[in-house]
């Protein structure tokens, strides 16, 4: 694959050719410990040490809100909705990526969401290598640290003032090569990106599963009845933080909202979450998953091997994001998989 | 660029031609599709239904397939938002479908056998689709149970339906009521009860179920007693449903999603899942 290195002074001209064509997002800081992507504007200063934005980016591929339909009372019609803004999303981390990956997978199986197709084919995925990682992270030991596809570019500080681009998408290339020709990455330019990834790859080892992470699946078939599952989700507070925050979790709602003469209106998707009390509900106040700790441990399967039964990944990339938001302090993969690993260790 | 503007999300259009109440509070709602063609469904599929302005819901298919027809059936039970809104439509209002939706009931298994149909509540509306299929081709499969569970006589629906089935010597109907008033007659219990009434051929006989979420470990089990094997035994569950094409995540029972590989499940495919029954 083709790699080229680029200065730090070559980037605010790029960035500024880029936001006339696209809606350019980057890592900004917003308070001390919270980074987020955030639209590009002159001088803003760039976060290049982020340890994880407290969005993840699917927020951009599946928004919070987005219409799917809108319909006319009166004639019971409906048409589809498509919006899908042109967009960069420049200094994503690997971790999200892969996630991002996954949702490809699963919106484009069986009957393919167009939506979503329509709206990641219009994003422009900048990867960055992280410099620093996350107290609550450990996508080092989830299979996260790297991702081979689903960028245009992939960048890697390899000093105060040089990246090494790697190229993903001849659309990538083009958008690095808009002011002028391009400098080919030497060896040692190369040598220095290698080196970048495996110090932050050290500090990502310090947080990891006890296990290979191909394991889990196993793991929890075993683990249905384990006592774990009522210990943790006793504190639960069924908010659907961890479900909001996660960047693989794409469950919604469908909900629609008229106008004021009732005539016309818009259906839409909205995030939901398996945590949140009335997710399995029927009508009638049938509850299939009546006890925080069933939906609890279904959150728990979910990542950890029905995801992983459907595409062969786990469906968690490590990125710490729900342990931060829980306030019960309860949403935490990476200890709730430990335990459980702990406590079927004798059964190998 | 993918140019394909193709959207599942988008219901079409069908027009309610007729409108039964079958108790107080369930209604049978006749539908014709505006595009000209029958619906093509399969027997034990569901439709995702819209009243604009309200919502979308899915519901079980109540008639037999029809080659020409292009009306088809749903009855319903008012409970909710939909429910509600449907019951104030009158015929010649228009409404949106998507689907039909998910797995059936594999009729071309059940041909030369006897088939045992379990209904327990409102269990009976999808399980007519089947019911009407078999009768139609009655000279292709054996003998026909049915078996009709309700909670009290006011609840019964499509009762002389039934009671013209029972009359027509093509199928061996059984019924029963757990809580019966001064004017029923016939058994009372639960459904199970019924099961050790009916003289089976347990190596000949497949069931088809629908019920209430209770109903199933206890008839599966009587089936069971009678011999009857896992994988002649299929069942249809209800789930919350959204989206309809396996994307949304409500309707997950562990890892299968009802609305694409259900609703209809043969027994041995989904004994193993926890949260199935």
């Amino acid at each position: 694959m083709t790699t080229y290195t680029v200065y730090k002074e070559q980037l605010p001209g790029l960035f500024e050719k880029w936001s006339k064509l696209y809606a350019l997002h980057v890592p900004a800081r917003l308070r001390e410990g919270f980074y987020d992507l955030v639209p590009w504007k002159k001088d803003l200063e760039i976060a290049w040490d982020y340890d994880v934005a407290y969005n993840s980016a699917k927020r951009f591929v599946m928004p919070p809100h987005e219409a799917l339909i809108t319909y006319d009372r009166r004639t019971c019609e409906a048409k589809p909705v498509f919006d899908a803004p042109k967009q960069i999303l420049f200094g994503v981390h690997p971790y999200d990526v892969k996630a991002l990956n996954q949702l490809d997978q699963i919106m484009e199986a069986g009957s393919p969401d167009q939506n979503y197709i329509r709206r990641r084919e219009a994003t422009v995925v900048m990867v960055f290598e992280p410099l620093t990682v996350s107290s609550s992270a450990f996508w080092a030991s989830v299979g996260a640290s790297s991702v081979a596809h689903g960028f245009d570019l992939y960048w890697t500080k390899i000093g105060p003032a040089a990246f090494t681009v790697e190229v993903g998408s001849v659309r990538g290339e083009e958008l690095l090569g808009m002011n002028g020709p391009l400098l080919a990455s030497t060896a040692g330019d190369k040598e220095g990106a290698r080196r970048a990834k495996a110090r932050v790859l050290a500090k990502a080892r310090k947080n990891a599963l006890r296990y290979n992470w191909e394991e889990t699946p196993r793991l929890l078939a075993k683990c249905w009845d384990s006592p774990l599952w009522r210990r943790y989700s006793q504190m639960c507070l069924a908010c659907g933080s961890c479900n909001l925050v996660c960047p693989t979790c794409y469950c919604f709602d469908i909900r629609e909202e008229s106008d004021d003469q009732l005539e016309t209106g818009v259906r839409s998707r909205e995030w939901d979450g398996c945590m949140l009390e009335g997710f399995a509900k029927v009508a009638g106040n049938h509850n299939f998953r009546p006890k925080a700790q069933d939906r609890y441990r279904h959150r728990y399967f979910r990542k950890g091997k029905y995801i992983y039964d459907k595409i062969g990944e786990l469906g968690c990339v490590g990125c710490g994001r729900c342990v931060r938001a829980c306030t019960a302090g309860i949403a935490n993969p990476l200890k709730v998989f430990n335990e459980l690993w702990e406590e079927t260790a004798h059964e190998y | 660029m993918n140019t394909k503007l193709f959207s599942p999300y988008v219901p079409r259009p069908v027009t309610l031609v007729e409108k039964t109440p079958l108790s107080d509070f369930v209604t049978r709602f006749t539908f014709e599709q505006d595009n000209g063609k029958p619906l093509a469904h399969k027997p034990g599929q569901f439709v995702n239904l819209s009243i604009y302005g309200i919502g979308e819901a899915p519901f079980s298919i109540s008639s037999p397939p029809r080659r020409t027809n292009i009306t088809f059936e749903i009855a319903v039970r008012k409970i909710g938002a939909v429910t509600s809104a449907l019951h104030a439509l009158e015929p010649g209002a228009k409404v949106g479908i998507r689907g039909p939706y998910g797995s059936s009931f594999p009729v071309m298994k059940f041909v030369g056998k006897d088939i045992l149909i379990v209904a327990g509540g409102l269990g009976y509306i999808p399980l007519r689709s089947l019911l009407f299929y078999q009768l139609r081709h009655r000279d292709e499969f054996g003998r026909m149970i049915l078996m009709v569970g309700t909670r009290d006589p006011k609840e019964r629906i499509f009762v002389d339906e039934i009671a013209d089935l029972a009359k027509s010597g093509d199928v061996e109907v059984l019924e029963t009521v757990d809580m019966p008033d001064s004017t029923w007659k016939g058994n009372v219990g639960v459904i199970t009860t019924l099961l050790p009434k009916a003289e089976l051929d347990p190596g000949n006989t497949f069931v088809a179920m629908v019920g209430p979420p209770i109903m199933y470990r206890f008839v599966i089990a009587e089936c069971r007693k009678k011999g009857i094997a896992s994988e002649q035994i299929f069942v249809s569950l209800e789930r919350k449903m959204k989206c309809g094409l396996g994307k949304c995540g409500h309707c997950q029972i562990n890892e299968l999603n009802t609305c694409i590989d259900g609703p209809v499940f043969c027994y041995t495919d989904i004994e193993a899942y926890q949260e199935a029954i």
